[in-house]
């Protein structure tokens, strides 16, 4: 044939149409999709225990899908909108409410026992992931808040204290000691000012969650207002590090002060501490975030995550059949460890016990150590609970620079939050 | 019409997998946002039509909206200027006709290929923190250096430098243009005995119009686009005080982290508005200062 213009345009558009249509959909009888949040030790064995489940249920194909906790909630938004969520994901405290408020999660009340087996847990474990009476996540591992802290630095300082139940007292007294150990060059802890994570044990402390149970803001300016003061006095004393550490946002692990060796303490989730550790050399143990003299206990025990079956999930069977197996088989058990969290069954723990590590032994002890030391579970997270922290983060920044004193920034930021949770309830 | 049609099917043809990709992938977007701009849609619920609510709050209440409006303009008003003279400036070096002129060619544009992509945004960051190159460079010669990207004050001046950097592609049209120049302007002038910064504005500038004219429509619009290096530079944040609150970075933390993508089309068709009067200013005052040689009048 011979090529004239038009037959180049024609065949050029036939190509461009072919290639826009969809690959046609190779059919797999069963096949479901499991996404998490992750990192490189995680990853490993959450495929391992994925590669389990294949072996011992051959007519069903698992895949996994993993992503850092910051890209994590973009993918996720974007499967949503587009109906295309995994089948199995992992969910958060922080963000279980606004998902199964919009319909994408399924109620798991008809599946317990009847293909999911719950049983063995601890009473109450799966109160979180209860939202009006249905079951939306399961529980699969807990965690409580913790200073981590670099045990080379305090013996070398000659520290001793007793993490279960130091004083913000005692913190500011440790920092001190650190720093003037050092010469300065390592300063006694990360400036916290802008972790709201920490903010919530210092607000609980006082009596009050951050939020009401009606989702309106509990939390008061003079609560923000005395903890950016605390951080003030302990940065205009250079015994924590410095403003421009302070204000990078959602540092990366291995950018934290406590591995860079800068600083001997930070704040993590008590189920992080074994990931700080593989970071550093110096071991590591954990604290729990100090007191405020003479007032409450700021700690609660929360599910770190939770497994959530979606709306989009197909094959329910198989979805439900690959849960049930991370929660009750011990095989999958041994080699998730406490990388999520304690396992909220006796028979969870009792299985993980003899393969701890020695940094996860401490971790189960300072968990065990705070079951006495902690206060109620906090009421849900409202709707736009994740931008108040994003404000938190922001006006905090301000104090931390020096541009607005810390009453002043603290009436700003109530006054913020409130203009966000009113619109994210509209 | 026939006429019209024998006359540009050339142009059609070689237009035609850009019109495709247009008509077939992003065409639907485009209207589907125009249409969300007017609803509350949170990417899971159905939308709800909200009428121009989203566009009322943009305006009546968001200091946001305002604070990223800013340093957007800002970064335009300083970044594009200086951009353009850096092309500008590399490409009259590499104009003197040296030798392996593609060699150079190439290195001056690597960074432009470069530049968009996180590992140098990640670099930047390690360069002007308060550790970094930068500052270690300063203390070389007895001065010592700030938290450059974690001071509000100096942020988004490193982002400026950044993109004073990626100078490639504008370099290369100004090399084509330059090249465009008849020599013989020159020679003239030689031998008037006019000195050579006259030369530059009295021939390079003129004869470069056209060019410098499109560049800097170009450029206008890229920056306002500018999303990886703040994005990365501040941890989608824009922090730190909000000082890299670019436009697109608050566009996209209202999609795609608090789920207002209703609010966020709206905020992307202010954005197209507001290119698009900038273009359009650019277009009308154009007749001012740029003369093409081959006008018909």
């Amino acid at each position: 044939m011979t090529l004239n213009r038009r037959k180049l345009l024609q065949s050029m558009t036939a190509l461009a149409a072919a290639g826009a249509l969809p690959l046609p959909a190779f059919a797999q009888d069963r096949a479901i999709r499991h996404f998490w949040w992750g990192n490189p030790e995680r990853d490993r064995r959450t495929f391992e225990v994925i590669e389990g489940f294949k072996a011992a249920n051959a007519g069903i194909n698992v895949t996994g899908e993993t992503i850092g906790w910051g890209d994590y909630w973009t993918k996720m938004a974007t499967q949503t909108a587009g109906g295309n969520m995994a089948d199995v994901i992992q969910m958060a405290h922080t963000y279980i409410h606004e998902y199964a408020g919009r319909g994408a999660l399924r109620g798991l009340n008809d599946y317990v026992g009847k293909g999911l087996d719950l049983s063995h847990y601890d009473a109450g474990a799966n109160d979180v992931g209860t939202i009006d009476g249905q079951l939306y996540g399961i529980n699969i591992g807990s965690t409580s808040q913790a200073i981590p802290y670099n045990i080379a630095a305090f013996e070398k300082a000659g520290i001793s204290f007793d993490p279960l139940t130091w004083t913000t007292d005692d913190f500011a007294a440790i920092c001190q000691k650190i720093t003037d150990a050092t010469g300065g060059a390592m300063t006694g802890s990360e400036d916290l000012s802008l972790y709201i994570e920490t903010f919530e044990v210092w607000c609980r402390a006082a009596g009050h969650d951050m939020y009401n149970t009606d989702g309106t803001l509990a939390m008061t300016a003079e609560d923000v207002a005395s903890y950016w003061a605390f951080w003030g006095g302990l940065r205009d004393a250079g015994i924590v590090e410095g403003k421009d550490a302070t204000v990078i946002l959602d540092k990366g692990m291995a950018d934290l002060g406590i591995v860079k060796g800068t600083a001997a303490m930070t704040f993590r989730y008590a189920n992080q501490v074994g990931a700080v550790q593989s970071l550093m050399t110096d071991p590591v143990g954990a604290a729990m975030v100090p007191q405020r003299p003479g007032m409450g206990f700021g700690h609660y025990v929360l599910p770190s995550m939770f497994l959530c079956l979606t709306r989009d999930s197909a094959d329910v069977e198989a979805a439900l059949a690959y849960i049930n197996n991370w929660i009750t088989n011990p095989e999958a058990i041994k080699i998730l460890g406490i990388d999520r969290g304690i396992p909220p069954s006796q028979i969870g723990r009792d299985t993980l016990e003899p393969t701890l590590s020695p940094v996860e032994k401490n971790v189960v002890a300072y968990f065990g150590g705070i079951q006495d030391k902690i206060g109620p579970v906090p009421n849900a997270t409202p709707k736009g609970a994740g931008e108040v922290r994003d404000a938190f983060m922001r006006i905090g920044t301000d104090v931390v620079l020096g541009y607005t004193p810390a009453d002043e920034a603290a009436g700003m930021f109530i006054q913020d939050a409130q203009d966000i949770l009113a619109r994210a309830a509209g | 019409m026939r006429r019209f049609f024998r006359r540009n099917a050339a142009g059609y043809l070689f237009l035609s997998p850009w019109l495709v990709g247009f008509f077939l992938l992003a065409l639907g977007p485009i209207l589907a946002s125009l249409y969300l701009s007017f609803t509350h849609y949170d990417m899971v619920s159905t939308p709800r039509w909200v009428g121009v609510d989203n566009y009322v709050y943009m305006f009546d209440r968001d200091r946001r909206f305002w604070r990223a409006l800013s340093v957007t303009f800002h970064y335009v008003a300083i970044a594009v200027p200086l951009r353009l003279a850096m092309a500008l400036a590399v490409a009259m070096l590499l104009d003197k006709g040296l030798r392996s002129i593609g060699v150079y060619r190439a290195i001056f544009y690597l960074p432009s290929l470069l530049g968009a992509s996180i590992a140098i945004a990640i670099l930047w960051r390690e360069m002007f923190g308060l550790n970094g190159m930068v500052n270690e460079a300063l203390a070389m010669i007895g001065i010592t250096g700030i938290g450059w990207i974690t001071t509000p004050s100096t942020s988004l001046y490193t982002i400026v430098i950044l993109a004073m950097w990626q100078f490639g592609s504008p370099m290369l049209i100004f090399l084509a243009g330059l090249r465009g120049i008849p020599r013989d302007l020159y020679e003239a002038a030689e031998i008037d005995g006019t000195p050579k910064w006259r030369q530059f504005f009295r021939i390079t500038l003129p004869m470069l119009a056209p060019v410098l004219f499109f560049n800097l429509v170009l450029q206008t619009i890229e920056a306002f686009k500018t999303f990886t290096s703040a994005f990365v530079i501040s941890n989608g944040s824009g922090a730190p005080a909000d000082s890299l609150l670019f436009y697109t970075v608050y566009l996209f933390n209202e999609a795609f982290k608090f789920f207002r993508m209703g609010y966020a089309s709206a905020l992307a068709w202010v954005l197209l508005i507001i290119i698009g009067a900038f273009t359009a200013v650019a277009f009308a005052t154009s007749k001012y200062w740029v003369h093409y040689e081959n006008e018909r009048d």
